[in-house]
């Protein structure tokens, strides 16, 4: 029997909720000191699955083996005491705690039982850190900490409580790309050192350089365990998808009117002197790295903040936005970054959400004209292909990708002339990104103005009819044509550091 | 959710329709607590049942329903209203000032109803502008609004309500008080708002995330004014009532009225994180503490085990709604 090298065998793993199947026979193996890639779109049972391993759901059916010895993993503390840690999207530290109080947090070092033992904290967290980073002071208070340094701590915590499997559901997603190198890094030490390492991630480019093999989850089913290196990247997202993922030509772009121009826009240090138009009919791409401010530019042209100076024209009319309401009277709309924060009212209905900029216009003394409401959201709903097309049904329980297209709709019917997407895609699956992508042409193609922020340099230069690179708060610079797109000239641009003007 | 299968839509469509009543299923549960605690009491004291009880249980809850309806708006809005019980003290005062003094009953109204409108969107513009928190805004007007009833009066009561405007609130069209119709139109109109109206849609936009509702273009600030004002409003409406009932208007009237309007709305399924909550379950959840109340008096129970009777239903129904949440 091999069965019993593996670090972490599942098999056969199945889960239903309510009568509806979320996985089915799901197989996972992982050896010790192995990388080894999770992936499949959003809804294709990853989430539940690093659940059951976290000990937080119990499945139906299926075997969990630990080092080749079966295991019942029936709550959190069980899971981590049998060795395998969770390193979540969202952080799971408290702030105002420091590094090793962090560390130590549910399990403290203590004195005669009762005392904190400070001392012995800290010097244990140091030891532990000191392989991963002797720079980081473990008397920190976390909120000090950038989120790679919180990404530490969290790894810290793991191999403090021993743990010999550690999963890492999306941990680059709040990160600057450039320190996904220091992350690898610190993957290949823990790997070094006999660790399982299950990395889930919609990236590409970072599965293909930290994994060596993959399992692929397609609606809550097995489909293959691959290795990376004999599997080209689109097979793997066939294997994904189910379905061939069609790469489109660029589209025929027709520019119309200047539809909104800012001129020497400044907002403290975060946007400095910036100055851009975008025309209707065309799909402004704004690149750069995080940080760069381009999410603050983006935020002053939707009026959703103020600037210290500069100017907004609007068909070439000067005007100052007093608040995003009033942004969205003259035409102008985000789809924010931070789909959750500041897009979705969670517990209210797709209609009530994607009908909110709406109401004004069908209000008829103080009373909502629904049947209105409803048929025009329901319309762009089936445009913006929904699914499920359920108007009534609380917005939370839509995936990411629904979720975007529920905002999308909430903007088509609402009749905007100059559309805002920070990061359009950021945790939308394969599938339903290509559709996102094929709207926003499809919106720019009926001649409304659109801009798309994204740190993906692929989706920039796919989507975009020109690009601006903005560092450092300002633009650094400019790529008029498709001819000039390339990874390495919007990256040249993103890092370039040029004297500063004033 | 690409992947969504046939039966999976078809559960979470049957999860959304509302059961044979037309309520939401929230809404049934504080109705099955509400027939369970009738039950019990029916089976107590035979007298419990009695049509007269049960206007009884009815009139004597319609001062909270009416003060919890308006609490249901703030709360909905994110927000929550400690100060109902001092507005309505300082209307109640007011107004029984200038009716004792001869004005006509409508301009008693008026000025009370203004008085508490006024009340209200103060605290809707200290929370709407001030960037200071619902609690703590309305724990100071609490004070400032009781420190004026007792300094307007002198912490006295004022008597001389005129018989006239007593008998048009003790009057009893359709077989049922005065007071409980005014909670029916009340519950109706509020019910309206919140399901037929964009401001509806903002209120509970604006209390289930603020800053999406923003981007969105909702007006948060005169949303959330609307919201006090229209709570300050309903609470100089009970105070009317009950200034007629007693033909006396008293300062330190509405002591505590806050607290049995925040439990009728959490029992009735208002999150006090916003953006959840219903006329409907809050108006049940006023009838339960009510019939609570009724039913042990009429069992001869002490005052003191009221109150501690009074907790454990709030407590049960918060447990209760913890346990079966996720169903819509």
């Amino acid at each position: 029997m091999t069965a019993s090298s593996y670090a972490l065998e599942l098999r056969d793993i199945s889960k239903q909720f309510l009568g509806v199947k979320a996985l089915s026979s799901v197989a996972l193996r992982i050896n010790p000191g192995e990388i080894h890639a999770l992936v499949g779109e959003n809804g294709a049972g990853k989430s539940t699955l690093l659940k059951i391993m976290a000990g937080s759901l119990q499945p139906d059916k299926g075997d969990m083996l630990i080092g080749g010895r079966k295991v019942k993993l029936t709550s959190p503390k069980a899971a981590r005491t049998a060795g395998i840690a969770m390193i979540h999207q969202e952080l799971q530290l408290v702030p105002e705690l420091d590094v090793a109080q962090n560390m130590f947090l549910g399990a403290p070092r203590t004195r005669f039982g009762l005392l904190l033992d400070h001392a012995a904290m800290r010097a244990r967290a140091r030891e532990v850190l000191n392989d991963l980073d002797p720079t980081l002071d473990v008397r920190l208070p976390v909120k000090t900490l950038s989120v790679a340094q919180r990404q530490l701590v969290e790894i810290g915590r793991a191999l403090l409580a021993d743990a010999s499997v550690i999963a890492m559901d999306e941990p680059t997603s709040s990160l600057a790309p450039a320190e996904f190198r220091k992350l690898l890094a610190l993957m290949r030490k823990l790997a070094a050192r006999g660790v399982a390492i299950i990395y889930v991630s919609h990236k590409f480019d970072e599965i293909y350089a930290a994994c060596g093999r993959a399992t692929v989850l397609r609606d809550g089913t097995f489909v293959k365990e691959v290795t990376l290196a004999d599997t080209p990247a689109p097979e793997l997202v066939n294997l994904m998808v189910g379905r061939q993922v069609v790469a489109t030509k660029h589209r025929a772009v027709h520019l119309g009117e200047v539809m909104l121009e800012a001129r020497g826009l400044s907002w403290g240090n975060r946007v400095r002197d910036a100055s851009m138009h975008v025309r209707r009919g065309e799909i402004l791409g704004i690149a750069g790295l995080v940080g760069a401010g381009r999410t603050e530019l983006v935020k002053l042209l939707a009026g959703a903040e103020k600037p210290d100076a500069g100017e907004i024209l609007l068909r070439g009319t000067p005007l100052h936005f007093r608040g995003p309401a009033d942004a969205i009277r003259h035409g102008v709309a985000l789809v924010p970054e931070e789909r959750k924060r500041e897009g979705i009212v969670p517990m209210r209905s797709v209609l009530s959400n994607a009908g909110l900029p709406t109401l004004r216009k069908l209000n008829r003394f103080g009373w909502l004209k629904r049947d209105v409401l409803r048929s025009r959201i329901s319309a762009d709903a089936a445009r913006v292909n929904l699914r499920p097309l359920a108007l009534d049904r609380p917005i939370r329980l839509f995936s990411g990708g629904n979720q975007q297209k529920a905002i999308v709709c909430r903007w088509l019917s609402a009749g905007m002339d100059l559309l805002i997407f920070d990061e359009p895609t950021r945790g939308i699956d394969i599938g339903a990104k290509q559709e996102i992508y094929q709207l926003i042409e499809a919106l720019a193609q009926e001649g409304r103005a659109i801009v798309v922020v994204s740190s993906e340099l692929v989706e920039v230069i796919r989507l975009s009819d020109r690009i601006l690179v903005m560092q450092g708060g300002r633009v650094a610079g400019e790529l008029a044509h498709p001819d000039q797109f390339s990874e390495e000239a919007i990256m040249t641009l993103a890092v370039s550091r040029e004297t500063p003007a004033n | 959710m690409n992947t969504m299968t046939i039966p999976q839509t078809a559960a979470i469509a049957s999860a959304q329709r509302a059961n044979p009543l037309g309520l939401s299923w929230r809404d049934m549960g504080t109705l099955i607590g509400l027939v369970l605690i009738f039950a019990v009491f029916a089976v107590l004291s035979p007298a419990f049942l009695s049509s007269r009880n049960l206007v009884n249980i009815l009139q004597q809850s319609s001062i909270n329903a009416c003060i919890a309806v308006g609490m249901t708006l703030v709360i909905i809005s994110g927000g929550i209203d400690l100060s109902v019980g001092p507005v309505a003290a300082l209307s109640a005062v007011i107004s029984a000032t200038l009716l004792a003094s001869g004005a006509p009953a409508w301009a008693g109204v008026a000025a009370g109803l203004g008085i508490g409108i006024a009340c209200g969107a103060l605290n809707g513009v200290l929370v709407a502008y001030g960037g200071l928190q619902p609690f703590i805004v309305t724990l100071g007007t609490l004070s400032i609004f009781r420190a004026l009833a007792l300094i307007y009066t002198g912490g006295n009561p004022v008597f001389s309500i005129p018989t006239e405007f007593r008998e048009w609130f003790a009057a009893s069209p359709l077989m049922l008080p005065m007071p409980v119709i005014i909670v029916c139109v009340v519950g109706l109109l509020a019910w309206t708002l919140l399901r037929k109206t964009p401001l509806g849609e903002y209120i509970y936009a604006v209390g289930g995330n603020e800053e999406a509702a923003r981007l969105a273009g909702v007006p948060i600030e005169r949303t959330k004014i609307a919201a006090y004002a229209i709570s300050g409003g309903l609470a100089s409406l009970a105070a009317l009532v009950v200034v007629a009932r007693l033909g006396a208007a008293e300062p330190i009237l509405g002591n505590l009225w806050e607290l049995e309007a925040i439990a009728a709305a959490a029992i009735g399924g208002a999150s006090l994180l916003g953006g959840k909550g219903g006329i409907v379950g809050t108006l049940l959840g006023a009838i339960i503490l009510g019939a609570m109340r009724n039913g042990l008096t009429l069992l001869n129970v002490q005052a003191f085990y009221q109150l501690l009777a009074t907790g454990v239903v709030i407590l049960l129904a918060m447990l209760v709604d913890r346990l079966t949440r996720g169903r819509g």
